[in-house]
């Protein structure tokens, strides 16, 4: 990036090497740009903000019917609740779920997610996403008349009032289901403590990553089976199962499950059911926590290093490596090619609201590598001079498709096609406990939706710096010299009073004009992906079924 | 006492010239492939270096292999059959019975020998059976464009042109590329790679054009299909093959004309290259060079003639050099496993190793 006034135009990427480092504690300046952002909105949404206020006014009286059927958890779930408001509490769930199991039965299939099912063997998380692909096509013909009618411009005087209450994207509408956990008020009693906290830790991203999800949940399983007896009457094969799943489904209540959990979940089953009744429940109970030890290490410790040696041999000296937000398994291969004295660069894309790449960035560049960190919408720039492009997975489906956040494709895509032809290899990272035998055709059948307000807050939920608002003190001095300097400080001034007040999207749920999607996930084709790396060698993702069979 | 063992099973082999066998080996059979002239090798080394264990056998085997890779200069071809046959021994040992750990090892070692050499008379035939499976690509009155000197093609083609002799024939003709460099230099004049092949077809009757590589896109309006040989299979189920066969690979896509690569299934290599440049070979095929470059490399030529052949890293002269074929350009691949599409190759190739 030696073009400093391409920079200056576009303010977009931020180099972060070893020396840079120091000021980035200071001023975070990527927090800079994102924190500009909102100022442009401001202006060019000002107007509609105002009109839709007058929206808003009109749409008073339907609101508190809306929080019956959506919101009532998330409003209810912050202060300790008292008993008649537990009641409500419960009556409004128990309508929410009596909405879903309609909605499942029109869909053709019984997407029950209620934690009383009475089938153990089952997947309980795995089977609401599953069915949706089956579902899929009666409720999309079901959304796509609301998308017809929500998207006519004219049809929004003061027809179908219910419809504009909506806050869930039409063609996203399948993935909505019941709002994500707040608090453990409401979990069964059979959930053990550490998987009460883990699923606030896994809706809070304290937890993120499909494989440190996976290694999260089965320590806390570990514990869950350390600390379990069996109860008189029922034999520990036939009944740890069902304690599993009360387990199970809280947590998928907190936040969906991941295909590693799902994968690592029916692992364990399979171990438990295998277990002899007749074996004592202590020797049952060693035999499991060590079942559970061998698999964290076999198909996550050991495949990472397999793979991150492995994938580091594709590394070059001059190789300048592009990677998309945060995958740890990338992170591994990068220092262990800098370790063999590789001499390369990264370049870092992220995205909000996660900012996964963060972490990545700060690791790396500690560790002593060149690092530049910039956002998904720097992305023309960041694949200009890159040779190589290297990507986490969530999961590999069977068709050979890329399963992973939401702006993966996109950094593929522009890797393969950029202008000039040059061709950039695409590496995946993957290890074969993410390979899954759904089929994935777009991203819009099986995904999922995460809470719409984090897109509203201007800081970030997880940011790697504590620092309180690094914008507004050091604004005209840190704005690019090339600016006018008037023309910096009118912005930074209204930068802090947004910062004050709150984001202009802060009410967004009161404008009925505005819908917001925080969507997870994306998939990338097969053939934006070069090769896939695994702890079973190298692939072309077309051999992602075939490896995927052999691993079952 | 085990590695004093080893350590004497080493400087057997190195008695026993592997490198020389191998090279002794393709020179004598003009029909047999590098990755079984390199099984072939690594029998003989057996043979010759008698083992008493299991152990000792793998460590001599993977000597020999290191040391037969260095010292060619191109070693995608036979690492092939190195790996493979390696692959086979570990499988076979591991096997429980009578041939497995606990069996007896001079059993296991007879055993082990009479395979291998069961396994390269089959990797010979494989040959005739590729020819076979191919024969019903090439139809009356169609156009075959080739190049290189591949075997499997050659066979093919003479197969599909002999069938049941005379009359019912199969009516083709061939648009034959032959590389504009010359073999090796001390004989500049000498023919170029594929002149027996063409001479043999055009004595069984069929019309040959002989074109420069240059003419290819030009010829390619008047081909119907094109079928080149391989030396390597990659995992992604592109090909490593003669250089040139990339740029007829792109050349057949922009055109539309079906790209068919021949190769026995004992080429599989477990390699995959993300690009041109990322084939575990040294070759200069882009050497750029100012004048002041060539006069010192005069020089130093002069000066190394002078004090003779050292021990210069092996090269790849620049008429044995190889480019890579992506799967993407190739329609099918005939092999005497069948006939497969680029993503097969993984599949197999999975299978042989898991």
């Amino acid at each position: 990036m030696a073009d400093s006034s391409d920079m200056a135009q576009t303010n977009l990427p931020v180099i972060a090497s070893t020396q840079a480092q120091t000021t980035a504690t200071g001023d975070h300046p990527t927090s800079q740009v994102t924190q500009s952002l909102p100022i442009r909105e401001a202006k060019s949404t000002k107007t509609p903000t105002s009109a839709d206020n007058v929206n808003a006014k009109k749409n008073v009286a339907p609101k508190p019917s809306m929080s019956t059927t959506d919101g009532p958890t998330v409003a209810g779930g912050e202060k300790p609740l008292t008993p008649a408001e537990l009641k409500k509490k419960a009556k409004a769930e128990k309508a929410a779920r009596r909405a879903k199991e309609k909605l499942a039965k029109e869909g053709g299939a019984g997407a029950a997610g209620s934690p009383a099912s009475g089938a153990p063997q089952g997947r309980p998380p795995v089977t609401p996403k599953k069915d949706a692909s089956g579902a899929s096509m009666a409720q999309k013909a079901q959304r796509a008349t609301h998308t017809r009618r929500g998207s006519a411009p004219t049809g929004h005087g003061g027809d179908e009032p219910v419809k504009k209450e909506d806050k869930s994207v039409a063609v996203f509408g399948h993935l909505y289901g019941q709002p994500r956990r707040t608090t453990i008020a409401g979990a069964g009693k059979e959930v053990h403590p550490a998987v009460l906290a883990l699923g606030l830790q896994l809706r809070d991203y304290v937890v993120c990553g499909s494989s440190a999800r996976c290694v999260a949940t089965l320590l806390a399983f570990k514990r869950v089976i350390e600390s379990y007896t069996t109860p008189l009457g029922t034999s520990l094969s036939r009944h740890l199962t069902t304690h599993l799943s009360h387990q199970i489904t809280y947590l998928s209540t907190c936040r969906p499950l991941s295909i590693t959990q799902g994968n690592a979940i029916r692992a364990l089953k399979l171990a438990i059911s295998s277990i002899d009744p007749s074996t004592p429940e202590l020797s049952a109970k060693a035999t499991l926590c060590e079942f559970i030890d061998n698999f964290i290490r076999e198909k996550i410790t050991v495949a990472d290093q397999v793979i991150a040696a492995s994938a580091a041999q594709k590394v070059q000296d001059g190789d300048v490596i592009v990677t998309f937000a945060g995958s740890s398994i990338v992170k591994q291969t990068l220092l262990s090619a800098h370790k063999q004295g590789k001499r390369f660069r990264v370049s870092i894309i992220d995205s909000r609201p996660l900012f996964e790449g963060k972490n990545m960035a700060r690791a790396l560049a500690n560790a002593g590598l060149d690092v530049q960190y910039s956002l998904v919408h720097g992305i023309s720039h960041a694949i200009k001079d890159a040779t190589k492009v290297f990507l986490g997975a969530h999961a590999m489906t069977s068709n050979g498709r890329l399963y992973s956040r939401v702006g993966t494709a996109l950094v593929a895509m522009s890797a393969k096609e950029r202008a000039g032809g040059v061709e950039v290899p695409v590496i995946v990272c993957c290890e074969t406990v993410k390979f899954t035998d759904r089929v994935a055709l777009d991203s819009i059948v099986v995904n999922e939706i995460a809470d719409a307000d984090e897109l509203v807050s201007a800081q970030s939920a997880q940011q790697l710096t504590g620092v309180t608002d690094p914008v507004a003190p050091s604004k005209p001095d840190n704005k690019k010299g090339g600016k006018g300097a008037s023309n910096a400080a009118k912005p930074a001034t209204l930068a802090s009073d947004l910062e004050t007040s709150s984001s202009p999207l802060s009410n967004w749920k009161d404008n009925s004009n505005l819908q917001l999607l925080n969507i997870m996930y994306d998939v990338t084709p097969a053939e934006y992906v070069d090769m896939v790396v695994t702890e079973m060698g190298s692939l072309p993702p077309s051999a992602v079924p075939i490896v995927h069979r052999m691993t079952e | 006492m085990s590695t004093t063992k080893a350590g004497t099973a080493a400087a057997d082999s190195k008695s026993f010239d592997i490198v020389a066998t191998y090279n002794e080996l393709l020179r004598s059979d003009p029909d047999i492939t590098m990755p079984i002239a390199a099984i072939e090798a690594l029998v003989h080394v057996l043979t010759h270096c008698p083992s008493s264990t299991i152990s000792e056998t793998l460590d001599l085997l993977e000597k020999s292999t290191a040391h037969l890779k260095r010292s060619i200069p191109n070693p995608i071809g036979l690492s092939a059959g190195t790996d493979l046959f390696q692959r086979y021994l570990i499988t076979t040992l591991q096997r429980p019975g009578q041939l497995g750990p606990a069996g007896d090892f001079k059993a296991i070692r007879t055993h082990l020998l009479s395979n291998g050499r069961l396994f390269i008379r089959r990797a010979k035939e494989s040959r005739q059976k590729i020819a076979a499976f191919g024969r019903g690509f090439i139809r009356d009155g169609c156009t075959v464009l080739t190049n290189g000197g591949s075997r499997a093609v050659a066979s093919l083609l003479q197969k599909a042109a002999d069938e049941e002799g005379g009359p019912s024939a199969v009516r083709f003709r061939v648009i034959y590329v032959l590389s504009s460099m010359s073999k090796n230099i001390e004989e500049p004049s000498g023919e170029p790679e594929g002149m027996e092949t063409v001479r043999a077809l055009r004595a069984k009757g069929v019309p040959v054009a002989t074109i420069p590589e240059s003419a290819v896109a030009y010829a390619l309006g008047k081909t119907d299909m094109i079928i080149v040989g391989a030396e390597g299979v990659v995992e992604n189920g592109g090909i490593v093959s003669r250089m040139g066969t990339y740029q007829i690979g792109l050349l057949a896509k922009a055109i539309g004309k079906p790209f068919y690569v021949v190769a026995e299934s004992h080429k599989f290599v477990r390699l995959f290259p993300l690009g041109q440049y990322d084939l575990p070979i040294e070759q200069h095929v882009v050497d750029f060079k100012s004048a002041d470059d060539i006069a010192e490399e005069k020089k130093r030529k002069q000066q190394t003639l002078d004090v003779g052949n050292g021990d210069k890293p092996v090269e790849l002269p620049l008429s044995d050099s190889v480019d890579f074929t992506p799967p993407h350009l190739i329609s099918a691949l005939i092999t005497d496993s069948g006939v497969l599409t680029p993503s097969a190759v993984s599949e197999e190739l999975i299978k042989i190793w898991f």
